[in-house]
């Protein structure tokens, strides 16, 4: 097929059934009948992977012209498409499951029916993400689950959890681990809201008392979970930071017009320190876009990996410029001083980027061991029976 | 301007600079040449000369190579990154920019063509001793009698005045700042060398007493500002190149030091601070490669991209600089460790120039003066 053929075909298909966004849920995390019934339609005309092989709702489409599909549905603002680019669980699933769990789960993430959570971070690992201790023991064709998971988005409304848990005790930490795709609604799983230093609660703690899971759930094979994870990381590492949250308000986000509206924009002081949160930004964009021509040129570049520590700097130090401009006003909160909560909240909210994903600390690690060629950090854990491992 | 070169030629041009310097200006070079008296290393200037470079600015119908900004940046790493001791800056840079933005057909004529064979060194006085590179901080007065002018004042932190053929001055006249072409051996003038921080510069005060004076061309201080910002994307790229050279050796370093039967690079301490100037350094090139290609292509942005540049390389810079020394330890605080020939660079860099508070206000003077919300979050 020519690209010109594609480019008629999904346009012509378009023509015919996208009726407008309507009251199609647009969130990342909401679904409602409307989404469902069109991701459905998109499913079954098989536009959600195009690139996929046709034997798993494909096309066997080249990248060219998966973004030809992408690019029309853009062009009408039609969700539903380039699945095979940004559907976390359906990528993992199609790289390590079995053909069993693949027909089980795959339509329904596609058709967005079936939705998912990420249980992966436990209070005893965070950094050290190897280090779970959620435990997952067999008992005949199903897996007994006990522990607990923390930070974990949408857990509430999931049907299921992709969970890395402890399936062997006796051996190193990274050999013992298994995933499994976990049912979320029954009697064992209990969610619980995690309220952040912000206020708000966007994640979930997540108890495990005998949950169970069936062994047909399992993705990867037994004692395979940290390479099936490496897989899903990378996937949701491809698909994060262009989300980054602004304020409630949005009263403080132009750092120089929040310096003008407090009447602050002639003082030279802060005009300097505004000029400088400024140019992170701008910086960090010029980083970003000759890493683009690097790769585009074929040579590697190194600036990839800076990204996230760049912006975790930009956040603070523009809600530290942010305080400076609004000074005492920052006493305040709530609805009645909107300025005051958007900076308080950005304040807070910067910790987001320089905590989740691994701090900056453990990024700084691995920019000096893989970019700069620095010895590793001693693993104090390594070769040692995971049992034997220190905790706390 | 265009880019007149393929980035294949660009990379051959680095590649081949990268490998005079590594032939002909190494650290014991360096180290022999700043303790001259002009400070020049005149066989790499010969050479430098002879592979275009003197005249990279200069337009071919004057002798030279015809390039603009983008090449010049990228030369300007490799020379910044081995500290060469040349008149790069005040003659092939400041000079010949002057002169092209001047628009004086008959000038260029006369001086461009030495300038590019490096026969001639030129240099240019444009700020006193506030040492602003601001017009109004001007101090030598033209005064303009029947077509002849003479200038009388004061101009200070003149790069290489004492070796210089060519002397151009900037001056104020009843319609602003112009500028001019002195003898520099005329007997009004006094020429002081100023004691140096940096000993790779060379830096006078120059005292003028009636001194004849030729007008070079009509244009006032927006030639004086194209020059400069060709000045800038050079210093921004030598920069960047010194910011990388001295990074690269302290990482090397920290790779092969031992103490306490490792090596010193396995410390988090050293780790982390290694990270953090790894994102200054790129930050750095980012800026001065962004500078010169808005300039190159005449960008509207391109004004507060040489802004940004001016005060984000000179700040990585120092930064990299004097953090390299305390990674070192010891061995970075004597005199043969080349760690403070970097430190003293950046140090003069950061002002010569133009200090970065003052490119930092002119960046937000030209961002807050847009409509656009361009300091906003994405």
């Amino acid at each position: 097929m020519t690209n010109d053929d594609l480019r008629r075909e999904v346009n012509d298909w378009l023509a015919a059934h996208w009726g407008g966004a309507g009251s199609i849920a647009q969130g990342m995390w909401d679904t409602n009948a409307e989404m469902r019934a069109w991701y459905t339609k998109v499913f079954e005309a098989r536009w959600s992977v195009p690139s996929w092989p046709v034997e798993w709702f494909g096309r066997n489409l080249s990248d060219e012209q998966t973004s030809i599909v992408i690019e029309a549905f853009a062009r009408v603002g039609a969700p539903g498409t380039g699945q095979d680019r940004f559907n976390l669980p359906a990528n993992t699933l199609l790289a390590l499951a079995s053909d069993a769990l693949k027909d089980a789960l795959i339509p329904g993430l596609l058709k967005r029916e079936i939705t998912t959570c990420l249980l992966y971070s436990e209070p005893s690992a965070g950094s050290d993400l190897a280090g779970v201790r959620t435990r997952a023991e067999r008992d005949g064709d199903r897996f007994i689950v006990n522990g607990q998971k923390v930070w974990t988005s949408g857990a509430a409304t999931a049907d299921y959890g992709m969970l890395i848990a402890r399936t062997d005790w006796e051996v190193p930490k990274h050999s013992g681990l298994s995933f499994f795709f976990l049912p979320m609604k029954q009697a064992g799983v209990e969610v619980r809201p995690l309220r952040q230093i912000t206020g708000e609660a966007h994640f979930n703690e997540v108890f495990f008392t005998n949950a169970i899971v069936p062994a047909a759930n399992l993705v990867g094979g037994l004692n395979q979970g940290w390479r099936v994870l490496q897989t899903a990381l990378a996937y949701e590492r491809s698909t994060m930071g262009a989300n980054a949250r602004k304020s409630r308000h949005g009263s403080a986000d132009d750092i120089i017009a929040l310096a003008r509206a407090a009447g602050r924009l002639d003082d030279p002081l802060l005009r300097q320190d505004i000029a400088r949160v400024i140019a992170l930004r701008r910086l960090n964009a010029l980083n970003n876009a000759r890493a683009k021509a690097d790769l585009e040129q074929g040579t590697s570049s190194s600036i990839m990996s800076l990204g996230k520590l760049a912006m975790s700097r930009i956040l603070h130090e523009e809600a530290r410029v942010r305080t400076a401009i609004i000074g005492v006003e920052s006493l305040l909160a709530g609805e009645t001083h909107p300025t005051a909560d958007d900076v308080n909240f950005l304040a807070l909210n910067a910790y987001f980027t320089s905590i989740g994903g691994g701090t900056d600390q453990i990024q700084k690690n691995i920019i000096s061991e893989r970019v700069l060629g620095l010895p590793k950090e001693p693993e104090l854990d390594r070769n040692v029976p995971f049992k034997q491992v220190r905790s706390g | 301007m265009a880019i007149a070169t393929t980035l294949e030629e660009r990379r051959a041009i680095a590649e081949t600079v990268r490998k005079l310097m590594a032939d002909e200006n190494g650290e014991k070079r360096v180290r022999a040449v700043m303790e001259t008296q002009d400070g020049i290393d005149r066989p790499l200037w010969s050479r430098l000369a002879e592979m275009g470079i003197a005249g990279l600015l200069v337009p071919s119908r004057f002798g030279g190579a015809g390039l603009g900004p983008v090449e010049l940046e990228l030369i300007a790493e490799e020379t910044g990154a081995a500290l060469a001791c040349t008149p790069f800056l005040s003659s092939s840079v400041l000079t010949a920019g002057l002169l092209v933005a001047s628009q004086d057909e008959a000038a260029c004529a006369r001086l461009l063509p030495g300038i590019a064979a490096g026969t001639t060194i030129a240099t240019a006085a444009l700020t006193a001793e506030r040492g602003s590179w601001k017009p109004e901080d001007v101090a030598v007065a033209a005064q303009e009698t029947d077509g002849a002018a003479v200038l009388t004042g004061t101009a200070s932190y003149v790069t290489h005045a004492g070796s210089a053929d060519v002397l151009l001055v900037v001056a104020t006249t009843p319609d602003g700042p112009a500028l001019f072409e002195v003898a520099p051996r005329n007997p009004g003038i006094t020429i002081a060398a100023l004691p140096t921080f940096d000993r790779t510069l060379r830096l006078d005060r120059i005292t003028f007493n009636r001194v004849p004076a030729t007008r070079i061309g009509k244009a006032g201080w927006p030639a004086m500002e194209a020059a400069l910002r060709l000045t800038l994307v050079a210093r921004a790229g030598e920069q960047a190149g010194g910011a990388r050279r001295i990074f690269d050796m302290t990482v090397e370093y920290a790779r092969t030091r031992i103490q306490f039967g490792r090596p010193i690079g396995g410390f988090q301490a050293i780790k982390h601070m290694a990270a953090e100037l790894l994102l200054e350094a790129e930050s750095a090139t980012s800026a001065a490669r962004d500078a010169a290609l808005q300039l190159a292509l005449e960008e509207a942005g391109a004004g507060e991209a040489i802004d940004l540049a001016a005060f984000a390389c000179a700040d990585a810079f120092a930064k990299i600089a004097a953090t390299a020394i305390q990674m070192h330890g010891g061995i970075a605080f004597t005199w043969e460790h080349p760690a403070h020939l970097y430190l003293r660079r950046a140090r003069a860099y950061s002002y010569l120039f133009g200090s970065s508070d003052l490119y930092r206000e002119r960046f937000l003077t030209k961002i807050s003066a847009q409509p656009h919300n361009v300091s906003a979050a994405p």
